[in-house]
C-alpha cells in the first residue's frame, strides 16, 4: 500500500523530474523494508512533489537528457543557447507582482484623494494673506470682535455650553439656566456679522447639544456615555470646560420612594416650564406621573435604573432624543464657574491643532470643490479657516459640502459657510427660547466681496452620523432649494437642551430651544434631513460627482 | 570557472556532502545518501527528496554528470554519478573557504582563552 502510495507520489512530479529520477527514488523506496522508514520516505516524497511543482519551475520542462551533454573530463564541451524565453513561472510572479502594485498605487491614490493631512497653518498666514483672499473681509472681522470683547461675555459665549448659567441678568437674552448647568455649546455665543453687526439680533448658539456635560472633567465614563445625547463620532469641538470646578462622583446609591417622587415633581415642574413643546410637555408630564402612580418605578431603587426608566418614559411619549433624566456623577453644581481664559486658549489650541476640523478642501476633477468638515467649530476662532478654505475653492463650477461625519457645533459656523452660496443675506432659521418665549432670527453674513459661488450647484453629503448644527446647514440650504443633499436621512435632532439641576444625584436635560424654518414652519428633531437623493453613505460622494457632472454638462 | 565557483559559495549543506561523496568515486544516489550518512556520522540525513532536488541542481550547473546505469549492477534502475573537473573546482573552492573560516575560528576561540582564565 505505501508503496503505491509512493509510486502515485512519484508520477505526480513534474515531468522532467519523474522521467529522471522516479525510477531511482522507487529503488532506494523498495530497498528500505522497514514502516516506519517508508512513511518517512512517503513524506519526504510529498514534500518533494511540493517543492518541485512550487519551488523549481525551471526545471519542469527541461529534457531529461543530462547524460547527453557529459563531458569527458579534460575535453572542452560546447553548449548552444536556446533562444531566451522566460520561465512560465517568471511570468505568473510578475503578473501578480504589477497587479499587486497596481492595486496598491491605485488605493494610494484614492486615499490620497479622499483625505489630507492635518496641516496646522499659523493664523498669522491667513491675516497676511487677507488681503488677496476673499472671504478674509467676512473673517477679519470676527475676529477682532473676538479680541474687543470683555472677558465675561466672551467666555459665555463661546464655552456656552459646560457649566456657565448664572450669567448677570444684564447680558444678552438667551437661555439663563439658574442654577441649571447649561449644556448648549455656545448656547448664547453671537456671530459676529461682518457689515451687519447689531443690525439683527442672531443666535449663533451651537446645536451641539449634551456634548459638554459629556466631556466634563472627573466623571465616570459609564455615566458619561448615557448621557451623551448623540453618541456620534465625538464631538470635536466641544469647548472650553471649566477644569477645577470638577463634582466628585456619586457612588450609585439605593434610591427611596420619597427621593423618587421628589425627582419626578422636579422633572415634571421642568418640563412644563421649560420644554419646547408645550403640549408634549403636558403629555410627557402626564406619563411620569401616571407611571409613578402605578408603581413602575417602584423596583428602580438604582439610581442609574431609575434615571434611564424616566428617560424612557419621557422619550417614549416625546420621540425627542435630547430629553433625558441624569443620575450620578457631573451633576452641575449649583453655583457654576464660567470657563477660564486657559479653557478658551485649550479651545483654540484644539482646533488649530486639528486644522479647525477641516479635513479636505480640494478641486475634484472637473472643476468641481469638495469640502469635508467634521464639526461646525465656532466662526469666532475658525472664520479665518473657513474664509479660507471658502477661498480656496472660489474658482470652482460646482461645491459639494461633505457633512458625513460632522456631528455639529457652532450656528455662527453655519451662517459663515452658508453665505458664500448667496449674492445676497438669506434667513436661515429661526430660534425659539421656550424659557424666555423668545425667538432669534439667523441670516447668512452680508455678501462676501469676490466670491464667485454664489450661482454655483452645490450639494451637501448626509448620513445618519450627521448631527444638529450640520443637519441644520442641510435643512436650511435645501428649504431655500440651495443645495441638493445627497446620502441619508441624518439623524433627527433640531433641538437644544439644558442640563438642570434637581438635587446632588440628579439633573434633567429639557431641550428648550427649537429650530423653526422660516419656510416650513418646522425641523428635522425626531425625523432627520430627508436627502434629495437617497443613497448610502459609502456611495453619496460618487453620486454627488456625477450628478454635479450631469449638471455641469447640461448648462 | 571561479567566477561560477565564488558565486555559488558557500554551498548548502546537502550540495557540499553530495559533491564530497562523489568526490572519492561514482555513486548512484543510494551510494550518496549511505555516505552522506557515513560521512556525518549519521547525524545528517539526506532523503530522496532532497537528494534528487540537489542532483538535479548540480547536474544542470555541471558540477555533477550523470554517468547512466552500469552494466552488472543488482538493481537496473539506478544512475550512477560522478563529480565534473568543474564541480571538483568548486569544492575545493568550498574545502578552502571553509578551512579559512575554521583556522580563524581556531585563533579566536586560542586567543579567547587565557581570558577566561
Amino acid at each position: 500500500m505505501l508503496r503505491f502510495l509512493y509510486q502515485r507520489l512519484l508520477r505526480l512530479h513534474p515531468p522532467a523530474f519523474r522521467k529522471r529520477f522516479a525510477e531511482e527514488m522507487q529503488s532506494i523506496f523498495d530497498r528500505v523494508t522497514e514502516r516506519s522508514a517508508r512513511v518517512r520516505l512517503l513524506a519526504d516524497g510529498f514534500l518533494s512533489l511540493l517543492r518541485q511543482w512550487s519551488l523549481r519551475p525551471e526545471f519542469w520542462h527541461e529534457f531529461a537528457s543530462g547524460g547527453q551533454h557529459a563531458a569527458v573530463d579534460g575535453i572542452p564541451s560546447f553548449y548552444t543557447l536556446d533562444p531566451f524565453r522566460p520561465r512560465t513561472a517568471a511570468v505568473v510572479h510578475g503578473l501578480i507582482l504589477t497587479v499587486a502594485v497596481f492595486c496598491l498605487t491605485c488605493f494610494a491614490i484614492r486615499y490620497s484623494w479622499i483625505h489630507v493631512l492635518h496641516v496646522q497653518i499659523p493664523e498669522v498666514q491667513f491675516e497676511s494673506s487677507s488681503s488677496v483672499v476673499p472671504g478674509a473681509a467676512a473673517a477679519r472681522p470676527v475676529q477682532r470682535e473676538v479680541a474687543s470683547r470683555t472677558g465675561g461675555q466672551m467666555q459665555d459665549d463661546v464655552s456656552g455650553s459646560s457649566r456657565s448659567s448664572q450669567a448677570p441678568p444684564t447680558q444678552a437674552p438667551g437661555p439663563r439656566p439658574g442654577t441649571a448647568a447649561q449644556q448648549n455649546a455656545g448656547g448664547n455665543s453671537r456671530p459676529a456679522p461682518p457689515g451687519r453687526a447689531g443690525k439683527r439680533a442672531r443666535r449663533a448658539s451651537a446645536f451641539n447639544t449634551a456634548q459638554n456635560a459629556a466631556s466634563q472633567p472627573g466623571r465616570a465614563p459609564e455615566s458619561s456615555s448615557r448621557q451623551i445625547a448623540s453618541p456620534g463620532p465625538g464631538q470635536p469641538d466641544t469647548p472650553l470646560q471649566p477644569a477645577a470646578s470638577a463634582p466628585p462622583l456619586v457612588p450609585n446609591t439605593k434610591i427611596e420612594a420619597t427621593e423618587r417622587r421628589r425627582v419626578i415633581e422636579a422633572a415634571v415642574a421642568d418640563l412644563t416650564r421649560y420644554y419646547v413643546d408645550p403640549d408634549a410637555a403636558q403629555k410627557m408630564a402626564a406619563a411620569l406621573r401616571t407611571h409613578e402612580k402605578n408603581g413602575d418605578d417602584d423596583a428602580a431603587t438604582d439610581g442609574e435604573v431609575f434615571a434611564d426608566l424616566v428617560t424612557q418614559h419621557m422619550q417614549d411619549v416625546s420621540h425627542d432624543k435630547h430629553v433625558m433624566m441624569i443620575y450620578g456623577a457631573a451633576i452641575a453644581p449649583e453655583s457654576p464657574q464660567p470657563p477660564s481664559a486657559a479653557d478658551i486658549a485649550a479651545y483654540r489650541k484644539k482646533m488649530g491643532r486639528t486644522n479647525c476640523q477641516f479635513e479636505v478642501v480640494r478641486v475634484l476633477p472637473r472643476n468641481i470643490g469638495y469640502l469635508k468638515f467634521n464639526s461646525f467649530p465656532d466662526a469666532e476662532i475658525c472664520g479665518p479657516r473657513a474664509a479660507a478654505a471658502m477661498a480656496e475653492l472660489n474658482d470652482v463650477d460646482a461645491i459639494i459640502f461633505d457633512l458625513r461625519d460632522n456631528p455639529g457645533g457652532y450656528s455662527n459656523m453655519v451662517a459663515l459657510i452658508a453665505t458664500y452660496l448667496f449674492d445676497r443675506p438669506a434667513h436661515l432659521n429661526d430660534f425659539y427660547d421656550r424659557s424666555e418665549n423668545t425667538t432669534e432670527e439667523s441670516w447668512t453674513l452680508a455678501p462676501v466681496p469676490g466670491n464667485k459661488l454664489a450661482d454655483k450647484p452645490a450639494f451637501v453629503l448626509t448620513s445618519h452620523m450627521t448631527f444638529s448644527a450640520a443637519e441644520a446647514f442641510g435643512y436650511d440650504l435645501k428649504m431655500l432649494k440651495r443645495a441638493t443633499l445627497v446620502g441619508e436621512t441624518t439623524s433627527g435632532r433640531g433641538h437644544m437642551a439644558m442640563a438642570r439641576r434637581i438635587d446632588d444625584d440628579f439633573m434633567i436635560r429639557v431641550p428648550h430651544i427649537k429650530v423653526v424654518n422660516p419656510i416650513s414652519k418646522t425641523n428635522w428633531d425626531g425625523t432627520g434631513v430627508e436627502p434629495d437623493v437617497k443613497v448610502k453613505a459609502a456611495d453619496a460622494l460618487a453620486t454627488a460627482e456625477k450628478l454635479a457632472e450631469s449638471k455641469l454638462q447640461g448648462k | 570557472m571561479n567566477d561560477d565557483a565564488s558565486n555559488s559559495l558557500p554551498l548548502a549543506p546537502a550540495a557540499l556532502h553530495i559533491l564530497l561523496s562523489l568526490a572519492a568515486e561514482d555513486l548512484h544516489g543510494y551510494g550518496i545518501m549511505q555516505d552522506v550518512a557515513r560521512q556525518s556520522e549519521g547525524k545528517y540525513k539526506l532523503r530522496p527528496g532532497t537528494l534528487y532536488d540537489n542532483l538535479q541542481k548540480l547536474i544542470r550547473r555541471r558540477w555533477v554528470e550523470e554517468l547512466g546505469q552500469k552494466p552488472g549492477d543488482d538493481d537496473p534502475r539506478r544512475r550512477y554519478y560522478r563529480l565534473s573537473s568543474l564541480g571538483r573546482g568548486v569544492l575545493a573552492a568550498e574545502t578552502a573557504r571553509l578551512a579559512s573560516v575554521v583556522r580563524e575560528a581556531r585563533l579566536r576561540l586560542q586567543v579567547a582563552k587565557p581570558r577566561r582564565a
